[in-house]
């Protein structure tokens, strides 16, 4: 029995979403003592007439859902090449300017230029060919991640700039802004359905395609992964190239909120709470193994984060230190010496406890 | 050969640094010299170099300590924060709170050690991802530069303004413009101090045996134990010694621009790593120099004046062109460094 | 220790090259004015530092400035995009000084911490000119002139305008719940038109809830006015201090199922708003989406350059000149309004 208990505990302590959980319960906890209204979800009207949900609640899925998608593709570029791509804010002012570009065209135009459609797939053929430019830096020249997408990062927001002469082109047409709004007739933001698309897209794949398990392979030892028979190089290029597509649709829900864009304000520091999220998430930032779902969990908690503390009148600015404070305790608490410490300590406990009633 | 005796356990390494080193330098010069002879426009006046230093006097101290860290084979992007953070703390003391000049100096300094001892404990003694910890600590710097004051604003204290007006001046290197009106040639206190912080780091690097630990733990984790390094220790020192002069660079762009305010050193800790790598440090750890940092640092200054000099003058010239520079040197240092492991 | 001779020779060279430049150019100056000059021709030189390209009256700013020193105008523009960083301008002037331009027009990113180098252009005999945001110096002897909006005199219409509208109304000016999005702390456009907010708000018994800085841009606006309108549910006014932080707020607005109108009396939410330059904003005014806008005009081009002209034929230009401005409203409820005894009109946008 005591052997059973033990093993049950370090178990606990050893299990990747544990953390993240306890980091959610917390908040969920604080905000129901501190005013339970923070659950409350109203329906009302926009200006056009159309039934909207709105609450703290419906805020969090909301702006949490371009971190979570940001999420699945830096944490499978994380566990292949154990290096975090930091461009992915960058790239998204680019897809972003490329689908005005396309949307707008040249000269002041009332109408849209092109179907949604096309715009959105040449963002994703775009943002797919500057992930892969950033997949080849790292998997053939085996440049340091981090260090090969500072290009993209130094670059992007410029070349976002470039692409439309560094003109704000605005999208008069209502529909547009469905997609980081709402769709006329439901009430629910419609950014949290794209993430929840991307959600069952990322399992489906995980599920039934040997991504996951290869990835892992490459970023745990890659050269026996090589031995085996895979090719570290193409998988680390084809996970960059699925950041690239996630970063596309980002980049699409982003400028669907506005209806234009602003280059160097778009998606701002996105990249550090993308790799914040996948650490949260209990992911070794060395690569390796990953769970997906803590990933996904990691973001949330982050938006989650961020709203409760607009809500106690924190200021945008000063946002950053409460958040630096909270991020500390959660990766100290999820680092491997401490949790080793933690659960030799609740093991010694409960094993002195045993030994008393034993007695 | 003398590097070769005097490295002793990590003679390999010492070469791939002054190869990289030296791709640097020779792409500095001539980038230097092609601008003197194609677009003239003041690139043949001394004080558009000077004027380089004096500008980024700052970034050089951050830099060399980010190379440091890198050289260990960590990073630390809280720098930039570190430094807006610490020009804000000491404007507010010296402004509001009625300090003195080594009052600021000393708290610029703590603040540094501060987050050194911090960071260090974290990254060294707990584990924890280095990008994460100084993630963490950028947010948290720049959060509070804001709690501290969220207003920019001048400083006028007095001692002080005299402090940041102080030039040395260079004989023999002004010149008279073309309304007869005679400007000297100058450089700001702040050179003074980074070229020696430079100085200093590149002979404890070079010739001392506490500097040639940090070389073995970036190399080699598993050797540097088995040769007896204490590699927690050094990693928790090169985090103090980058943290340090970040609180040391805080206060030289304070020197500089003469006020706080919570925008200051934006975005700094990237100029600071495209710097290292640009002056042959790499990130994967065990190769690097502070001499290439510093020439990293000229070279991205001086990038971005040819550029605005050559009539590319839409902002988005500077960041492309930054970008192709450090994707170049990635390359040739990605491309010599397999050819060099073939042949050896 | 090839690389090292190799280096070592490089440096040498490279040295031999500076040093006879440098000691040519600094004894022989008058032959590189005349190289110089021969270079531009008969051009004057203007070097600019502008300080970024954040909003659309930013890029309005630029353009007016480029459009009017063209080299048929006979000028010479040296532009220089500050990125919204201080040092970035800094370097930019001491640049000037060194590519001996002949004058320098400034946009400063902030007001604080120009001393130094504006005495360093004085220095050099160059004569600064500021544009848009002014700049705190102990010495104004420091720059030449400065060329602008009066910010607080664009704050006090759109209140006073305000004040006059909820009169017409019948809407009592305690029930007002403002709340101010303020553009970057310490720009001169956001320290203006917060004072004559705060000033109004005293003056005629607003409660203004709370003053929240978005930046000036709209994404920060949007995301402001949100935590704002989940913070309180009864703001009635939203003051914003620049078009694109309206915009933004105006999203927000929708987004909570709210409506931007200026009937307050019955649960709509007026934006106040500032500049005028940017198109979907002036179309918001005639959909009734903004109530009311502040014009700020951002074509300085023309009166830089009218300054500089009279500098050259040695006249004193006034040290402050401001641009005409107007009011763009939706209705002709208030047709023109009186500030200190002076009376603007006020112009109704209409559907082109």
């Amino acid at each position: 029995m005591n052997k059973g208990k033990s093993f049950s505990f370090s178990k606990i302590f050893r299990n990747q979403l544990i953390i993240p959980l306890a980091a959610l319960v917390l908040l969920v906890l604080f905000n129901l003592i501190m005013d339970p209204n923070f659950f409350k979800i109203t329906l009302g009207q926009n200006s056009l007439g159309n039934p909207v949900l709105s609450g703290s609640i419906i805020t969090i899925l909301d702006n949490g859902s371009e971190l979570a998608i940001l999420a699945i593709g830096m944490t499978l570029v994380t566990a292949a090449s154990g290096g975090q791509d930091i461009s992915v804010g960058a790239n998204v002012a680019i897809a972003g300017s490329v689908m005005l570009r396309i949307l707008c065209g040249k000269g002041d135009n009332a109408e849209m230029q092109a179907p949604v459609i096309v715009a959105f797939l040449a963002a994703c053929v775009v943002s797919m060919l500057f992930g892969a430019f950033n997949g080849v830096l790292v998997a053939y020249f085996k440049i340091q991640p981090m260090v090969a997408t500072l290009i993209l990062y130094t670059a992007g927001r410029s070349i976002a700039a470039w692409i439309n002469n560094n003109e704000l082109p605005i999208v008069n047409d209502p529909s547009f802004g469905y997609f980081g709004g709402f769709i006329p007739g439901i009430p629910m933001p419609t950014p949290f359905f794209i993430a929840i698309a991307c959600l069952i897209v990322i399992t489906l794949i995980l599920k039934f395609t040997t991504l996951g398990l290869y990835t892992q392979a490459v970023g745990i030892n890659e050269s026996s992964s090589k031995l085996n028979g895979l090719n570290p190089k193409v998988i680390k290029l084809l996970t960059f190239v699925i950041l690239g597509l996630c970063v596309a649709v980002v980049g699409f829900i982003k400028v669907s909120r506005i209806s234009t864009i602003n280059y160097s304000v778009i998606a701002k520091d996105i990249e550090m709470d993308a790799i914040l999220a996948v650490a949260l998430g209990g992911n070794a930032l060395s690569g390796g193994k990953f769970n997906m779902y803590a990933s996904i969990l990691g973001a949330y908690i982050i938006q989650f984060l961020t709203t409760t503390l607009y809500k106690y009148k924190v200021s945008a600015d000063a946002l950053p230190a409460y958040k630096a404070v909270v991020v500390i305790l959660l990766v100290v608490f999820s680092a491997p010496t401490v949790r080793e410490w933690m659960s030799k300590t609740f093991n010694n406990l409960k094993g002195k406890s045993a030994k008393k009633e034993v007695a | 050969m003398e590097n070769k005796k005097k490295a002793g356990f990590s003679v390999k390494n010492m070469s791939d640094t002054n190869l990289l080193l030296t791709i640097t330098i020779v792409i500095f010069f001539l980038m230097y010299i092609g601008a003197m002879i194609f677009l003239k426009k003041g690139f043949l006046k001394p004080q558009t170099f000077f004027n380089v230093l004096n500008t980024n006097a700052a970034l050089i101290i951050t830099a060399c300590g980010m190379s440091l860290v890198m050289i260990t084979g960590g990073i630390d992007i809280s720098v930039g924060g570190v430094v807006a953070l610490v020009s804000m703390s000491c404007a507010v003391l010296l402004d509001q709170k009625g300090g003195s000049i080594p009052q600021a100096i000393l708290l610029a300094i703590a603040i540094g050690l501060a987050y050194g001892l911090v960071q260090g404990v974290l990254v060294a003694y707990l584990d924890i991802q280095p990008f994460i910890v100084s993630l963490a600590g950028m947010f948290f710097a720049r959060g509070m530069t804001t709690i501290v004051n969220n207003q920019p604003f001048n400083v006028a204290h007095e001692g002080f303004v005299a402090l940041k007006d102080t030039r040395i001046i260079i004989p023999c290197l002004g010149s008279v413009n073309k309304k007869g009106v005679f400007i000297p040639a100058y450089i700001e206190i702040g050179v003074i101090v980074a070229l020696l912080v430079v100085i200093l780091l590149f002979v404890m690097l070079r010739w001392t045996k506490f500097g040639r630990r940090f070389y073995a733990v970036g190399g080699n984790r598993q050797s540097a134990l088995m040769l007896g390094i204490n590699v927690k220790f050094t990693k928790f020192m090169s985090h103090i010694i980058c943290s340090t002069l970040a609180g040391i660079g805080g206060f030289v762009y304070f020197m500089h621009v003469g006020s706080g305010s919570p925008s200051h050193a934006m975005g700094m800790e990237m100029n600071a790593i495209a710097s290292s790598i640009i002056g042959g440090t790499m990130l994967t750890g065990g190769v690097g120099n502070i001499i290439g940092t510093l020439f990293g640092v000229m070279s991205l200054s001086t990038i971005q004046n040819i550029v605005s000099s050559a009539g590319l003058d839409q902002a988005w010239w500077t960041g492309i062109t930054i970008a192709a520079m450090l994707c170049l040197f990635l390359v040739i240092q990605s491309v010599v460094m397999a050819f060099k492991k073939k042949n050896s | 220790m090839k690389l090292k001779r190799l280096l070592v020779s490089l440096i040498s060279v490279s040295l031999l090259f500076l040093a006879p430049g440098c000691a040519k150019k600094s004894i022989d100056t008058t032959e590189l004015s005349q190289s110089d000059s021969l270079e531009n021709g008969d051009l004057t030189v203007i070097g600019f530092s502008q300080l970024g390209a954040e909003s659309d009256w930013r890029s309005a700013n630029t353009q007016s400035m480029k459009e009017t020193f063209t080299e048929e105008n006979g000028y010479r523009l040296i532009f220089e995009d500050g990125q919204q960083k201080q040092a970035n301008q800094i370097m930019a002037i001491r640049k000037f000084i060194q590519q001996d331009v002949d004058y320098i027009v400034l946009a400063p990113v902030t007001e604080t911490g120009w001393d130094t180098v504006l005495r360093e252009a004085k220095d050099a005999g160059i004569p600064v000119i500021i544009v848009d945001r002014m700049v705190d110096v102990d010495d104004d002897s420091l720059y030449e002139c400065w060329v602008g909006s009066d910010f607080k005199l664009e704050g006090l219409k759109v209140c006073t305008w305000l004040s006059e509208y909820c009169k017409k109304k019948h809407i009592d000016p305690s029930t007002l719940r403002i709340v101010d999005l303020q553009g970057n702390l310490g720009a001169t456009a956001q320290i203006g038109r917060t004072i004559g907010l705060s000033e109004s708000a005293r003056k005629y018994g607003w409660s203004v809830l709370e003053y929240v800085p978005a930046d000036f841009t709209q994404t920060k606006g949007r995301e402001v006015m949100s935590n704002l309108l989940e913070k309180y549910n009864n703001i009635n006014v939203v003051y914003c201090e620049n078009d694109n932080e309206a915009l933004g707020a105006i999203e927000a607005i929708e987004a909570a199922g709210r409506k931007a109108g200026s009937d307050i009396k019955n649960g709509e939410i007026m934006v106040l708003s500032f500049d005028g330059v940017n198109e979907e904003a002036r179309k918001y005014v005639t959909e009734n989406k903004i109530s009311c806008i502040a014009e700020c005009n951002p074509h300085h081009g023309p009166r830089v350059k009218g300054i500089i002209e009279k500098l050259k034929s040695g006249q004193e230009p006034p040290k402050l000149s401001y641009v005409g401005e107007e009011i763009y409203v939706h209705d002709n409820a208030v047709d023109k309004i009186r500030i200190d005894n002076i009376e603007y009109s006020i112009t109704v946008l209409e559907l082109e």
